[in-house]
Order: C-alpha cells, then structure tokens, then sequence
C-alpha cells in the first residue's frame, strides 16, 4: 500500500529530474549552436572545451565568492535578527512580519527596487552616501567591474537573511528554559549562556540552514538576471545565469548542457552532506 | 537586584532596541522608497538629485498599474499559484502519510531522492522541460508552468508534510481503527484536523516560492496574454528608459497583501517550519 500512495510523487520525479537528467547528459556529449543545429557527437569535448576557457574559471570563482558571502551574512544577520526578535516586546509580531518581508517579495521587484536605488544619478545611495563623505564622486555601481560583484551580494544578502531569521527563530523556540536557568545557576552570564547552551542546542539547525542557504544561493538566478544580466562582461555572471544565457541568448545548447552537468556535479557533493547530516540525527527513520 | 544589575539590565535593553531599529531601517528603508516612488510625478521621478519624498503626491502611477493587462498577469499567477499548491497539497498529502505510517522496502531511499531534488540545480532541468514542452505543444499554457512548478514544490511538501505527521502520536489513529475507522476514516477524521496548521505552513510556503517564481515563467511563457507579474512587471521597461512610477506602483500593490498575508500567519509558520523540515 505504501508504494501505492507514493507512485504519483514518484512519477513526477521520473519526469520532471530524472528525464531532464539522462537528457542534459546525453546533450553535453554533443556539440550544437544555431549556426549547426545538427547535434554533433563530442564526446568529452565539450568538457574539455570548458576546462581549457579562462571564462569557466571566472565563473567558478565568481560562483564561489559570490555563494559564500551571500552565505556567512545571511547567517550572520539571521541568528543576530533571531536573537533580536526572541524574547516579547510590543509591536514584535509586527516586526517580525516586516523583516520577513524582503523574503516573501518577488525577486524581480526585489532586483528592479535595487537597480532604481543603485542608479548613479536617480539612486538615493550615491545621494546619501555623498551626503556622508563616504564617496567622493557618484559611483556607477551596476555597470563598474570593480562594484557589481559586491553590489548583487549586498541585494542577494537583503532579499535573503530573513529565511534563515525565521529558522533561527523556530529554532530558538525549541530551546529548553531550564538548561539556561541551569547554567545560569553556574554563574554563566549572557554570553555564557549564548555559547554553553544556546549555539549547541540549535547547532543542528545551524548546519542544516547552512547547507540549505548554500545550495540556494548557488543556484539563484533572478537577483542577478534582473540588476545586471552577469555583466558588465562576465562579472557577475554565476553559473545558473552563465547557462541560462548560453541556452537561450547564444542557443548554445550542447555547451550549457555541459556547465549544466558541471554544477549538478558540485552540488551533489553539497546534496551528500545535506543527507548524512539528517541521517546523523536519525530524520530519515 | 541591585542598583549595578539594574542600571547594567537598562543598557542592554536599550542596546537592543536601538538594534531592532537599525534592523528595521535596513529592511524597510528601500521599501519606503518603493512607496514613495509609487506617489511621484514625472518631474519628481527624474530629479536629480532624488528627493525622497514626492512633491506633489500623484496617484496617476497607480492608474498605469491597474491597467487591464496587469490585472491579467495578476490572474495568471493567481491561477497558477493556487493550482499548483492545491496539486501539491493533494499529491504531498499521500505521499508523506506513507513516508511517515506505513513501512515498505525501498523507503529510505526513495525519501533521499525526495530530498535529493531539493538540492537539484533546476538550470540542469529547464533546458530539456523547455525542449519537451516545445515538442509537446504545451509551451505557453498556465499548466505547462504548474507542471513545472510541480518539480520542485512536491519534492518539499512531502518533506514538511511527513514532518508533522510524524508529530502526531500513531496509538491516536489505532485507537480509531479499534473503534472501527478504516485506515482512511482514521486518516481523514484523527490524523487530517490535528495536521492542519502544518499544512497550512506547508500550504503558505510552497505559495510564496511559487508566486514569485521568475526563471520557467521567463523561459515557459512565450505569449503575452500568459504572463505572470514577475514576468509581466517587466513591461515596465521601455526602450527609452524605464518607467519607474508605474513599476514601483505595482510593485507596492503586490507587496501589501503578500505583507498582510504573512502578519496573519507567522506563528503558525515559524513553528510550522522547525516541526515540518528540521524537527522531521
């Protein structure tokens, strides 16, 4: 009766991943582009094309700069929100409901919202941070090499941190009184008690929104679709932009498949820890 | 408590309330512009430099938003949205009572592949969906974008769902069955109404994520008439520049009722969320 009730779930998966999966494999072994239609059969050359362009290791890198600062930040402002917002004070549901909000907004006005601030002659950052000293000629944010990068992180970081306020919250929650009142007793004082309970009790929950923001992010596309499109030249392009537009601005179709397989094959590297740690603590039983 | 832990007690509060207000500034400073820009004249939109607030408030912006071909992409992602959470709800449902009540071979691993495509990079599989839908003809249709939406909303409404029915004490649903329920009476009169708030949670979750899905709603809708907001706002942008009114005026139509929506719900959503995908 099991297999019964989970056939359809299962039928969906066999369409919708396994299918495209077998599809993007036997399409990274070919060579095609608009000028070609017909598929022609590489082999691995496609792969090694990729491994020999300086482009792959722009992207890569920019992947990984881009994921992990994305990454530590959320964190870092999302257990600070948490903490912020944990004990009652007048008005907190109504701020909760507000600093959840970036989250539960359309990335595209989300994007749109940032390009009109980031403008160089209509946006308010270069306004006030002019009016502070801390520029001294109006920057050009989206469209400067040095800049962009950094920019659609802070963006990323705004829309994102409060999915991992809402898990530290959640998980805060959970966190038994009397262990504080415990160490309390010891003599702990706020920081005692921050470090001696609070992180190790919610610790698991720590390491799952890890990993959970971290494939998120390496796979989020309209943030950077919408403010810049991975330019100026490839500068923010990250790999589900860097495909998107292989595939469907440049019809490259063999070539995307093959950066396509590439970031399968890091993220399930990420999929695996993902796995043992919720075995670890027995969730899949 | 002595004066010194009374006085030391005051500046921590009043450290942290200066803290949640930096929070605040930071979160809700570029959605006070999207609002401000909402009300602004032409003359106000291309000052430079940018007042903040409008000079003569106009609500012509909000006209151009309420245009009829918006309220169009508002009921395509209506559609579309609902669809697709009433399907996964329904689908989710069976699956995650069998992954939490029944026990079969294969269990384990079939729920790592459920997990598994959580994780699955979806640029891997919206090139051959793409191609298939093309070849099928469905391209451009409000099911081809639910079917879509389908792959990654069902793979994480079984995991929430199993999450919270695993909550539910099993003896509830024997006692039932030894009072003469079947394993579905049992199901929809004992395990259904105490499951509720999670699947509400799990209900609210998979619509915000669908709601604002941009990627299959860029590549899937080829056709104007179809499109959703995340796709249609767009038409904002014009050759010459954008219009930053209207775009901002929309905008803010769609953010309130997302914003009422959540201040209704967020406790049963925060503690929905640690039950369903954490706690497991």
């Amino acid at each position: 009766m099991g297999y019964f009730f989970v056939i359809p779930t299962f039928l969906l998966v066999a369409a919708l991943f396994f299918y495209p999966l077998v599809k993007t494999i036997i399409d990274s072994l070919y060579k095609s582009s608009l000028v070609f239609p017909k598929p022609k059969f590489v082999g691995f050359g496609n792969f090694i094309d990729i491994l020999s362009d300086r482009t792959f290791y722009e992207i890569l890198l920019q992947s990984f700069i881009w994921t992990i600062v994305v990454v530590v930040f959320q964190f870092l402002l999302g257990l600070g929100s948490a903490f912020l917002l944990h004990n009652p004070f007048p008005g907190r549901d109504v701020v909760r409901a507000v600093v959840i909000l970036p989250w539960i907004v359309p990335g595209v006005i989300t994007g749109m919202l940032w390009v009109l601030l980031y403008d160089p002659q209509l946006g308010m950052i270069n306004h006030v941070l002019f009016k502070l000293g801390i520029i001294e000629k109006y920057m050009t944010w989206l469209s400067d090499k040095k800049t962009a990068l950094l920019a659609v992180i802070f963006v990323a970081i705004w829309k994102g941190f409060p999915f991992s306020a809402l898990m530290y919250m959640a998980a805060l929650q959970g966190v038994n009184p009397e262990l504080i009142d415990a160490v309390k007793i010891d003599g702990a004082g706020r920081w005692g008690q921050f470090f001696y309970v609070v992180i190790p009790e919610i610790s698991p929950i720590i390491r799952i929104t890890l990993l959970l923001t971290f494939v998120w992010t390496f796979n989020y596309f309209e943030i950077i679709y919408i403010m810049t499109k991975g330019g100026p030249g490839n500068a923010t392009h990250i790999f589900p932009t860097y495909i998107y537009n292989l595939a469907f601005t440049r019809f490259r179709f063999g070539l995307a498949a093959t950066y396509a397989m590439i970031t399968f094959i890091i993220l399930t590297l990420f999929s695996v820890l993902y796995m043992r740690e919720l075995e670890k603590r027995e969730l899949l039983d | 408590m002595d004066m010194k832990t009374r006085s030391r007690e005051a500046v921590v509060k009043a450290v942290r309330y200066f803290l949640i207000v930096l929070l605040l500034l930071f979160v809700l400073f570029p959605f006070l512009y999207m609002v401000s820009t909402a009300f602004k004249a032409e003359e106000d939109l291309f000052s430079a430099p940018p007042k903040f607030l409008p000079r003569g408030p106009t609500l012509s912006n909000f006209q151009q938003a309420l245009q009829p071909k918006f309220i169009r992409y508002f009921m395509n992602s209506f559609i579309v949205t609902i669809g697709t959470t009433i399907i996964v709800i329904a689908v989710a449902l069976f699956s995650s009572y069998a992954f939490s009540r029944l026990r079969f071979k294969g269990r384990k691993f079939l729920l790592k592949i459920i997990i598994f495509t959580q994780l699955f990079p979806l640029i891997v599989i919206i090139i051959p969906i793409y191609v298939l839908y093309n070849k099928t003809g469905i391209v451009n249709t409000h099911l081809s974008l639910i079917i879509a939406y389908l792959a990654f909303t069902v793979p994480v409404g079984v995991w929430m769902l199993r999450g919270f029915f695993k909550g539910i004490p099993y003896n509830l649903e024997e006692a039932a069955m030894v009072d003469g329920c079947t394993r579905l009476t049992a199901f929809i009169r004992v395990v259904l109404p105490l499951a509720r708030p999670g699947i509400s949670a799990t209900a609210v979750y998979i619509f915000i994520v669908t709601w604002q899905e941009f990627m299959f709603a860029l590549t899937m809708l080829t056709g104007e008439k179809m499109r959703t907001l995340p796709v249609g706002i767009l038409d904002f942008i014009r050759q010459y520049g954008v219009n930053w009114g209207g775009l901002m005026a929309l905008s803010t139509l769609i953010t309130i009722p997302v914003f009422i929506l959540f201040l209704v719900l967020q406790r049963q959503f925060i503690s929905g969320l640690t039950q369903g995908s954490v706690k497991g």
